[in-house]
């Protein structure tokens, strides 16, 4: 392919990527790495580390514009970056010690599961009744934004913050093991399990990914898997499109939102499945 | 924390663009097809001239005279991915300003986190 070909049509995927990443909190890998693969003929380990810098680029794009309105809450991020991050270096350590096909049938057995969950809540736009958790209380795990959509101020407290937590460190393991993404976990464990508004928890994925991403940067990087003229349209795309999302999220219902990411979730279960059974989809 | 990061990405992104300018003044897209396989080990052998796998290497892409572009895109790219990091050391000291001493320490176990990761990839690359 020529390069100018390339460059725009690789730029114009990233701003949509962006976009959907900064709004729905994930690095945008999960949809770039495909598209680059499979469509653009871009060898996957090039692929990989553009996803790389594409989650970086999403985390900083839409974290900078979250943190300013309040949608992202720093202190459940950096509670949950200890899970993650401890969880992706144990797993690292476990590499090639546990059988990773097991792992896989568990991890989409649990993203089915949570797709169901997340169909019965679908409709909740701001958890009510939300039970008293000591741990969050302790830690300070709650705050308040202001909900454009709603026109009023949303406050909240997470909840089963143990289970979250635990779940947090259950993701980083199996990402530092599998090195997959783990934006759409981070998601579900603040929106399923500690019943965070769903803004709130995407916005708050989007500002953890960036720093779960940086800890593995430096591989891909030393390895040479990022090429600049393949990562370069990325990052320029991306983070527009990350500026984008965060626009638009500003008027989005949560209710919306969860609606845009469940077949993410479905799609995550499929694929954790089939890989689990020894089929690759992707 | 939120200026960090915005300017931080910014930053990036306008050194990248500078460099791709400079890509194309140089001609680099002229008619140009790029070469989107990657060997499977690089063992032994040379890495593609594009790719900058050490900050030593992006530096001496930038001292070389005509200063080669895609070192440009590279050192926007580095700053890019080092961005969070700093991200986690601003908070660390917004904690400190703020009396937050429970969330401060927090973050430094993340920051010490992100370097044992880092110093166990370079063990393990």
């Amino acid at each position: 392919m020529a390069l100018t070909t390339f460059f725009f049509a690789v730029a114009a995927t990233s701003v949509a990527a962006g976009t959907a990443g900064a709004i729905l909190g994930l690095g945008g890998g999960i949809l770039l790495v495909p598209v680059l693969a499979l469509y653009f003929g871009v060898d996957l380990r090039y692929a990989m580390g553009a996803s790389i810098v594409s989650v970086i680029a999403t985390s900083s794009g839409a974290a900078a514009a979250y943190l300013r309105t309040g949608l992202s809450n720093v202190r459940i991020g950096f509670f949950l970056v200890v899970a993650t991050v401890s969880g992706a270096i144990t797993g690292a350590l476990l590499a090639g010690m546990v059988p990773t096909r097991w792992l896989m049938l568990v991890l989409g057995l649990a993203l089915a599961y949570s797709a169901f969950a997340t169909i019965q809540q679908i409709n909740v736009e701001v958890p009510d009744d939300v039970p008293f958790d000591w741990l969050a209380r302790r830690f300070g795990l709650e705050g308040a934004y202001y909900d454009r959509a709603l026109g009023r101020q949303v406050p909240y407290r997470a909840t089963h913050v143990g289970r979250g937590f635990a779940a947090m460190f259950g993701a980083g393991i199996l990402s530092g093991l599998l090195g997959i993404g783990s934006g759409a976990f981070k998601v579900l464990a603040m929106d399923y399990f500690m019943r965070v508004p769903m803004k709130v928890s995407t916005a708050t994925s989007n500002f953890m990914i960036g720093i779960t991403a940086a800890a593995s940067a430096g591989i891909y990087f030393a390895r040479g898997d990022i090429h600049p003229l393949i990562a370069a349209p990325v990052a320029v795309g991306v983070l527009v499109g990350a500026y984008l999302g965060t626009v638009v999220m500003a008027t989005l219902r949560n209710t919306t939102v969860r609606k845009v990411f469940l077949p993410i979730l479905i799609y995550l279960a499929a694929s954790m499945l089939l890989r689990g059974l020894g089929m690759h989809l992707l | 924390m939120a200026h960090l990061l915005f300017w931080g990405g910014t930053l990036s992104i306008l050194i990248i663009l500078s460099g791709l300018v400079l890509y194309a003044a140089h001609g680099g897209f002229n008619d140009r097809a790029i070469e989107l396989h990657r060997a499977a080990s690089w063992a032994g052998q040379v890495h593609p001239r594009e790719v900058f796998v050490s900050i030593a290497e992006v530096a001496r892409g930038l001292e070389a005279r005509p200063m080669r572009p895609t070192a440009v895109i590279a050192l926007g790219l580095t700053l890019l991915l080092m961005t969070p990091v700093a991200g986690v050391v601003v908070a660390i000291a917004g904690f400190l300003a703020d009396g937050d001493y429970r969330y401060a320490v927090i973050a430094t176990i993340v920051f010490a986190l992100l370097v044992v990761g880092t110093v166990m990839a370079r063990r393990a690359g």
